[in-house]
């Protein structure tokens, strides 16, 4: 298991670097200059040079490259175009409101998302399967933006239970963890029933029930655990979405995280908190894929032993 | 049982696993960053606040507190409530006196003398006196420290302070929106300045109203009561907190919790369905922001002016009010709004097809052409060209509208480093002046010093007159000398129709009808000075 870890591990390295490079490219590419757009429309030509200078936008892209590097790897990220804050405060400031509510989304979605899709297989084509694909297909469908901004007015405006946004309270992230989740919840339980019912299918669910095992001790132990990977592999990549996807919900309840962030960067050209971003986003889903990976192997012992 | 035990601590590890991922994004500094987001948990339970503490939901974040740096309205407003400048706007754009008690400008527009008040106090107990004054416009003039005033004080050669109660500003040459500019600049304690350094743009300490309580990035701004403000009885609430939302639908669902006392922007398309309910009022007022189309004057057909004053009859002004603004707008009936300094009421271009198809045929266009229309791709923009498009299919001229993104158009805009390389034809833009100054609503636009992209006279627009008054203007001492070459300039660049004149915003804000005395004034900086809950 160690070896394979470490060989996971090392893997990551050069996809990092790819990562690095196509994240500069991405944001040096777009159109519209940063330097116009922090000298404000009544700016002279020469401001906007002087500003230029300033920032080495005037440089060939590879020299920007390399000075990006350099500081990024001296454990610099620089400072935000826009406000000149040291883009690390900014990161730390915002990050644990997007944890808390990826978390938070995540948890109930797995939990109720594999409920209803055990149930919807073990009960297959009867009614609780029928209840469950319509509230997984409703979920799937429901745009997120929408199902917010519905939340609101229900449990906000009318019954006023739950505050409309912000992050004051636990009770801030009800509403907006229920919106983010949906989606998930919806096709965890969707993957979780047909693997579930692949799994069914197989002979050792067969013996396990001709040596007279109890149907719970059959799909909890047998069952389930065999269809995990699968529900494993997409928990896992939307998890990396979640994290780095939270942007419409952040902006819907006015939550300080990420995500906004990100939308607020990008319509003011903030050049470094945007490769920030990007970077950790990445980042994140690189090593979320290697730790489902892992995962893999400690589910089903034939992936790391047949490395 | 053994292995679902091991599948579920499985799961805590992949949880568990994240959060340290994410945590090496920032460097060790978990362990405060949670106490931080702790702490904020427990101290503020807005759900519970008191009448006298009032919230205020904007729809962007605050970027910067540092007065002498801030470019957006949301940035200024939050300045305007702790700092405070020699002189200062009314509700209808006039620079008014506020930390000066008086001032003098001399003859030859040169030289400004201004007594200060007496007895005011910076919030951190030093007195506030006119070697503040000069501190203070040392620090915008300081090449090094880089900020966004720093241009509107490029004119002055000298400061000097006589006593402690007299500031004398010399400028190297005369400068008629000169006081709009120190209206601009508000005066941030000395001792602070030193002792807080770089850090002052998170501590403001002025001689404002109210003073700095805490901000948490992208989440809230506290401001308190300053209970030694120096103009008697004021501030009449306990304290302000500014929360940015930028959801259009959350803002108003805030305030009709009761969340938000005051919310700005109100949405356009939501204040029919808010106008009437009970506790919520809704107010407009004309902003300075106009909106138009830039015509390229040197550019066929628009190079006759007829062509340009065709469009201008083509298009009812009127219907695009209703259509577009969703009848929350005015007629712009000059090149400035009505709220804008040296503002001259201009008349004609009333809706006229006939006139309109004539005038496109003694140009020689009595079939029209074809052309093509530039804006942002922002939703009420992008239905203000097909508006456009519309009427002026009804004269002939085909428009072939092309909405971009906006760092994309401005590129296009950008690029062309002489007028015979410009692509544009027409752009459907808008524009506001920084400091509600006659000079910031003209020159940028209308001299031919300003081509891109050097500047935003878009339309290529080339008057020599109006190039002279300009300058004339920015000479001028007396405000009615001022004024009178302003309504030259006007008049003129009315007649020539570099622009198709389109509309004024206005600014629309709802708050909760127990509050009163927070007020958004025409440059989109909210005013919360006389704030009272009733």
């Amino acid at each position: 298991m160690g070896r394979y870890a470490l060989q996971r591990l090392l893997g990551v390295i050069p996809l990092l670097f790819i990562v690095s490079v196509l994240v500069f490219l991405f944001i040096h590419l777009i159109p519209g200059d940063p330097a116009r757009l922090i000298a404000g429309k009544d700016a002279t030509l020469e401001e906007i040079h002087g500003i230029q200078e300033q920032l080495g936008l005037n440089l060939p892209l590879w020299n920007q490259y390399i000075n990006y590097m350099s500081d990024l790897l001296s454990g610099n990220l620089g400072n935000s175009i826009r406000s000149g804050i040291p883009v690390t405060d900014m990161l730390e400031s915002r990050i644990m409101p997007t944890l808390w509510l990826t978390f938070l989304s995540m948890a109930w979605a797995l939990v109720i998302g594999l409920l209803i899709g055990v149930i919807s297989a073990v009960y297959r084509n009867k009614w609780p399967d029928h209840l469950g694909t319509l509230t997984a297909i409703s979920g799937m469908s429901i745009p997120g933006f929408w199902l917010g901004l519905v939340l609101i007015q229900i449990f906000s405006v009318e019954l006023g239970w739950f505050p409309t946004g912000g992050v004051d309270s636990w009770k801030s992230y009800i509403l907006p963890s229920i919106t983010l989740g949906m989606g998930i919840m919806s096709m965890l339980a969707r993957y979780s029933r047909s693997s579930m019912l692949e799994t069914l299918q197989e002979d050792y669910i067969r013996t396990g029930r001709a040596k007279g095992l109890r149907e719970y001790v059959v799909i909890s132990r047998h069952a389930l655990r065999n269809s995990l990977i699968q529900v494993v592999t997409v928990a896992g990549l939307q998890f990396g979405f979640l994290l780095g996807g939270s942007v419409m919900v952040e902006t819907v309840f006015s939550i300080p995280g990420l995500g906004r962030l990100l939308v607020d960067s990008i319509l003011f050209r903030d050049y470094t908190v945007i490769q920030a971003l990007l970077l950790l986003f990445s980042t994140q889903f690189i090593l979320i894929n290697l730790i489902v990976d892992l995962l893999y192997g400690v589910l089903n012992p034939k992936i790391r032993f047949s490395q | 049982m053994k292995a679902k035990g091991k599948v579920w601590s499985m799961f805590m590890l992949l949880l568990i696993t994240v959060v340290m991922t994410a945590g090496c994004g920032n460097k060790g500094n978990n362990e405060g960053q949670g106490g931080n987001t702790a702490g904020g948990t427990e101290t503020s339970t807005p759900t519970t606040k008191n009448d006298k503490d009032i919230v205020i939901a904007i729809n962007s974040n605050f970027i910067t507190l540092d007065p002498h740096n801030a470019s957006d309205t949301h940035s200024i407003s939050a300045a305007r409530t702790m700092y405070e400048g020699l002189m200062g706007f009314d509700e209808n754009m006039n620079v008014v006196p506020v930390l000066a008690a008086s001032h003098s400008i001399s003859e030859d527009g040169l030289v400004y003398t201004f007594t200060l008040q007496e007895n005011v106090k910076f919030q951190d107990g030093t007195d506030f006196n006119a070697e503040a004054v000069k501190v203070n416009i040392a620090r915008i003039q300081d090449e090094k420290n880089n900020l966004r005033l720093r241009k509107s004080f490029a004119k002055v050669a000298k400061v000097e302070t006589p006593d402690a109660k007299t500031v004398v500003i010399t400028l190297s040459e005369p400068y008629n929106a000169f006081l709009n500019k120190v209206a601009m600049a508000p005066i941030i304690s000395p001792k602070a300045l030193t002792e807080n350094g770089a850090d002052i743009t998170k501590m403001p300490v002025g001689t404002g109203p109210f003073k700095f309580k805490e901000w948490v990035q992208g989440d809230r701004l506290v401001v308190e009561k300053n209970t030694d403000y120096w103009q008697k009885d004021l501030p009449k609430v306990d304290s302000i907190t500014f929360r940015p939302v930028p959801e259009n639908g959350s803002r108003i669902a805030m305030l009709k919790t009761g969340e938000a006392d005051f919310i700005y922007p109100m949405p356009t398309e939501q204040v029919s369905e808010v106008e009437g309910l009970e506790g919520i009022t809704v107010d407009t007022i004309d902003s300075t922001i106009v909106r138009y189309v830039t015509l390229n004057t040197m550019k066929k057909p628009f190079d006759d002016v007829k062509v340009r004053q065709a469009i201008n009859y083509a298009i009812n002004k009127d219907a695009y009010i209703k259509v577009v603004k969703s009848g929350l707008g005015a007629k712009l009936d000059s090149t400035m709004s009505s709220k804008t300094q040296y503002y001259s009421q201009q008349t004609g271009y009333d809706y006229d097809i006939e006139k309109a198809k004539q005038l496109l045929a003694e140009a020689g266009y009595p079939d029209g052409f074809e052309t093509e229309i530039w804006g942002e791709n922002e939703s009420e923009t992008m239905k203000g060209m097909q508006f456009i498009q519309q009427q002026l299919a009804l004269v002939g001229i085909k428009l072939d509208v092309k909405s971009m993104e906006g760092g994309t158009l401005s590129d296009q805009i950008n690029a062309a480093k002489t007028p015979e390389e410009a692509k544009i034809q027409m752009w459907y833009v808008s524009w506001s002046p920084s400091s509600g100054d006659a000079d910031g609503a003209t020159r940028g636009l209308f001299s031919s010093e300003m081509f891109p992209p050097a500047g935003s006279n878009t339309a290529y627009y080339k008057n020599e007159n109006v190039d002279k008054w300009i300058a004339e203007a920015n000479k001028a001492v007396d405000p009615e000398a001022a004024k009178s070459i302003y309504a030259n300039i006007q008049k003129t660049v009315w007649e020539d129709a570099p622009w198709t004149f389109m509309g004024v915003d206005q600014i629309i804000s709802g708050k909760r009808s127990n509050l009163e005395g927070v007020k958004v004034f025409p440059d989109g900086s909210i005013n919360v000075l006389n704030a009272e809950v009733k």
